[in-house]
């Protein structure tokens, strides 16, 4: 196999102290991180050289978007809204399936099977590897300090050869999997900024915070991988939705 | 008992704060769910009944689910009995966790782990665990939680920044002080409403009222034997076990008058039960708390079902914490166990591995013999095997 180097931009971050235990903090700490050298950031990886494109049209599976948008309390708490995250999920799909079809993919949609089956359950357990793989990449990738030695220079990230069983069961050649997350700040939470700012201090509204991978499904292979921190934008709003995905989506490789 | 998940909400808390603010709503404020009732889009209930179900989706996948088809309709059954008008909103899980605890989430996913079925005697103490978790889901209290929560914690960020302002910044921590206190009595104060109508529940299908206050003793027992006891009651999100044992004693005296309120239905719950209970001691005995685990089994043998498999796990005990003493504890146990009946085949290999120990090569040898014998597809049986050949060129 030859050997896979990594396309990586020039942000540097500070090394993050935190245990690698406490991974959702991380997490945070990364998308803050990111967000101290600007107000929308977006850093990718991928594996080195083309990737293969079947003759004629590829086909993406997008697998169910993990999406939630939330209000964030003036103490700083995350009030899930179902509302909002509905009003989102059509504007998110829409975005995705135009920009793919501008590059000659086709987004095949994912078929929720019932909940007994056994494809239900092979999908499922693809869609939670992912998330831990994705936190992984976020974890060693982007956060200086956690660095894994063995994959210093490059870009190796896996689901595995059972993400096979996706290219099988609906013909892809890829599988698109989207993580985003979304708050607005509340009316006491924009009192708190207003006051933060008046006493010289920073307090955080609402936050974009997002990752995307695309996956080969002939080796499992994360083959390119985005992570997206804003703290501007509105994924309710099917014009900001579709600006959000664009970054999402940057240096998509196909 | 019962650590209620509306704990699945502290991930969602950035910022741990609150205050000396009376938590809003006292429980039971809200009107109680009606049966097929969903929240509406918009409302804070549904936001929370997403993030929940998203967690369900994840635990239906779950490798710890105990999927047995029997059991499951076993303990479906006893929650369809005790509220037949919500018994097509509830979805229970049995979840393979060795502690006492069942849990409840606001959109009607129920957790029933494996811990409580190893520790509850019948059918009775059951129904009313599962009454108290029926009662969470009728009064709504995670959403409940959720807005006190969400207020006091409002609150206290202003009372914080003023008192920051005014130079007075210990004010602030007094405060959060003051509101950490009132969320926990706010989570009590729920408790005891779920005890409450756990108990009615049960009384109102026929159990044996006196079960519910019995439970607890077996826990008080294990707690105060435990290696690692519990904490602070300040702190704590229930009611202290005593606290709730006399409520519930108090309360069966109440219904004692009452014609009818017999059925324990010990039988069904072992028959139910028996095919797990080996799996169930395992992870118990791998949580290695001996003094909390001697109790449970001291309860089990004391019921007198399995006793064979029982004393094995005694044996296991005893070997696992190697104290002065355990040793020859352990091998007496597992002697009671095989002479018992019904122990499972590595109550030979333990014993064998202590006989080799302890220089005893002729005994060992036979125990392990035993163990293949028991066990001839043992997937350790090239270890014993090899186990076997040294004995044999140690006693040359």
């Amino acid at each position: 196999m030859a050997p896979r180097t990594m396309n990586r931009d020039k942000i540097r971050f500070r090394a993050s102290k935190l245990s690698a235990r406490r991974r959702g903090l991380i997490i945070a700490v990364v998308g803050l991180a990111l967000l101290a050298t600007g107000c929308t950031q977006t850093e990718s990886f991928h594996s080195a050289g083309d990737l293969a494109r079947p003759v004629g049209m590829t086909h993406v599976l997008l697998m169910p978007p993990d999406i939630s948008l939330a209000e964030v309390t003036a103490a700083g708490l995350l009030e899930p809204n179902a509302e909002w995250t509905e009003m989102a999920r059509p504007h998110i799909l829409n975005a995705l399936r135009e920009m793919l079809g501008e590059r000659n993919a086709e987004l095949v949609t994912y078929q929720e099977a019932p909940p007994d089956s056994e494809a239900f359950h092979a999908a499922t357990q693809l869609v939670k590897l992912h998330n831990a793989v994705g936190q992984s990449i976020i974890i060693h990738k982007y956060a200086g300090g956690n660095a894994l030695p063995t994959k210093e220079d490059k870009f190796d990230w896996s689901l595995g050869s059972r993400a096979a069983r996706l290219r099988d069961d609906y013909g892809a050649d890829y599988a698109l999997f989207v993580y985003l997350r979304d708050s607005y700040a509340s009316a006491g939470r924009v009192a708190l900024v207003v006051i933060g700012a008046l006493l010289g201090g920073y307090v955080p509204g609402g936050l974009q915070f997002g990752f995307a991978s695309l996956v080969d499904l002939h080796t499992g292979d994360v083959v390119w991988f985005n992570l997206l921190v804003s703290e501007t934008g509105d994924l309710r709003d099917a014009e900001s939705a579709r600006e959000a995905c664009e970054r999402l989506l940057d240096e998509f490789p196909l | 008992m019962t650590r209620r998940w509306g704990r699945a909400l502290l991930p969602l808390i950035l910022l741990a704060a609150a205050s000396c603010v009376t938590p809003g709503g006292e429980p039971g404020a809200l009107t109680d769910i009606a049966p097929g009732e969903r929240p509406t889009l918009e409302s804070d209930e549904a936001g929370l009944w997403m993030e929940v179900d998203r967690i369900e989706n994840n635990l239906k996948t779950s490798g710890h689910i105990v999927r047995d088809p029997e059991l499951n309709a076993y303990v479906r059954d006893i929650v369809c009995r005790l509220t037949t008008d919500y018994c097509e909103d509830l979805r229970i899980y049995i979840v393979q966790v060795p502690h006492f605890n069942a849990a409840m989430y606001p959109s009607g996913m129920m957790q029933v782990w494996t811990g409580l079925l190893l520790r509850a005697e019948n059918e009775a103490q059951l129904a009313y665990v599962l009454g108290h978790e029926i009662g969470h889901y009728l009064r709504r209290h995670s959403i409940q939680q959720w807005r006190g929560v969400r207020g006091i914690a409002d609150a206290l960020v202003f009372v914080q920044i003023v008192a920051a302002a005014a130079g007075q910044g210990y004010l602030g921590y007094v405060a959060q002080l003051a509101a950490l206190g009132s969320i926990f009595a706010f989570s009590r104060e729920q408790e005891r409403e779920a005890d409450q109508i756990g108990f009615e529940l049960m009384a109102r299908a026929g159990y044996d009222a006196g079960e519910a206050g019995r439970i607890w003793e077996a826990l008080i027992e294990e707690r105060e034997a435990a290696d690692d006891p519990e904490r602070f009651i300040f702190f704590s999100t229930h009611p202290s076990s005593e606290e709730r044992m006399e409520t519930l004693d108090r309360l069966a005296g109440e219904y004692s008058g009452q014609a009818g309120l017999t059925k324990t239905n010990q039988d069904a719950f072992i028959d139910a039960t028996r095919a797990f209970r080996t799996a169930w001691l395992r992870d118990e005995v791998r949580k290695r708390d001996h003094g909390g685990f001697q109790v449970v089994l001291d309860n089990l043998i004391e019921a007198g079902e399995g006793v064979g498999a029982l004393h094995f796990f005694q044996g296991e005990m005893h070997r696992l914490r190697g104290d002065d003493g355990d040793e020859s504890e352990a091998v007496a146990a597992y002697r009671r166990a095989l002479e018992a009946g019904g122990a499972p085949a590595e109550t030979h290999r333990s014993l064998g591995l202590l006989m080799w120990k302890a220089g005893e090569l002729g005994e060992a040898g036979r125990a392990f013999e035993d163990y293949l014998a028991a066990a001839p597809e043992a997937e350790d049986r090239a270890m014993i095997d090899s186990y076997l050949r040294q004995i044999e060129g140690d006693q040359r």
